[in-house]
């Protein structure tokens, strides 16, 4: 279903597919690199080091990394969706397949959670 | 293993306990902004239009986001060594765990808020739209709701920058 009186590639909708390809993405990139153990870019606290790893071990930490993965993932899929520019935006399922994705990741680190606590 | 009293000093350790003041303050802005950006944004939807106050939060909730996050970034070393290795991992692993998933929530919850404030600030109009811009932001604010929540938790545990 597509709404709106305005044209398909007002900037509006340019906006908001990028917007909602991009939380998509980040979400996607975010969880992939530690569900898959890709290595990442991962700092050692201790000996002031950044190493690209993929099972950081003590204290070195892999949360920078992940975000960078997530954050370059996020601008891949806003960049991407300007391929569709011009075609109609459907909002709802455009909007549910990105929460669909974030939702996809608190399952999966909540389950981390859960599992910890056995 | 490294024991972490003997391990040498930690990048942005010798300012920790006021950079975690500032974050706690940053925090509640983050949470305030956050939620009021949702707020707008359903009041929006309902209505089918934006407000200004809509436009406004939709610039100050990703910026509080966004200085809350690099705070965190620069306090994460020296909880990662004198918390969590020096600590948790030892008395309260579950309490490290939880502390894990307030950080995936920050940075999930930092997306869907500017997500939505890049949408706003575009100018979606139309039902749909504005519906999704308020799916997007509230989302982001229980999230960021959730984060907030358990880092007051770890933090009444074991501060950083405490003994």
């Amino acid at each position: 279903m597509t709404e709106g009186p305005r044209g398909a590639g007002s900037d509006g909708d340019v906006a908001l597919r990028a917007a909602l390809w991009g939380v998509s993405g980040f979400a996607i990139g975010y969880l992939l690199p530690g569900a898959l153990r890709l290595p990442v870019l991962t700092y050692d606290p201790i000996g002031h080091a950044a190493l690209l790893t993929a099972a950081p071990r003590g204290a070195q930490m892999r949360y920078y990394g992940d975000v960078l993965w997530a954050c370059a993932a996020a601008a891949a899929a806003a960049l991407l969706s300007r391929a569709l520019r011009g075609r109609p935006l459907d909002v709802p399922v455009a909007t549910a397949a990105a929460l669909s994705c974030v939702a996809l990741d608190l399952a999966w680190f909540l389950s981390r959670l859960l599992a910890s606590l056995q | 293993m490294i024991d972490p009293p003997a391990a040498g000093p930690v990048v942005f350790e010798s300012v920790a306990r006021p950079l975690l003041l500032v974050h706690a303050v940053v925090g509640f802005a983050a949470v305030g902004t956050a939620t009021h950006f949702a707020a707008y944004a359903v009041i929006g939807a309902l209505r089918g239009s934006t407000t200004a106050q809509l436009r406004r939060f939709s610039a100050l909730a990703p910026a509080a986001l966004a200085a809350q996050a690099l705070l965190g970034f620069a306090l994460y070393p020296t909880y990662r060594v004198r918390v969590r290795l020096g600590d948790l991992d030892r008395t309260a692993p579950a309490v490290a765990q939880l502390f894990d998933l307030k950080e995936h929530l920050a940075a999930l919850a930092l997306a869907l808020v500017a997500a939505a404030a890049v949408a706003t600030r575009a100018g979606a109009k139309g039902n749909l739209r504005t519906w999704a811009v308020a799916a997007l932001s509230s989302s982001g604010a229980t999230l960021v709701w959730a984060a907030a929540i358990i880092g007051l938790y770890v933090t009444a545990r074991h501060p950083v920058g405490g003994p």
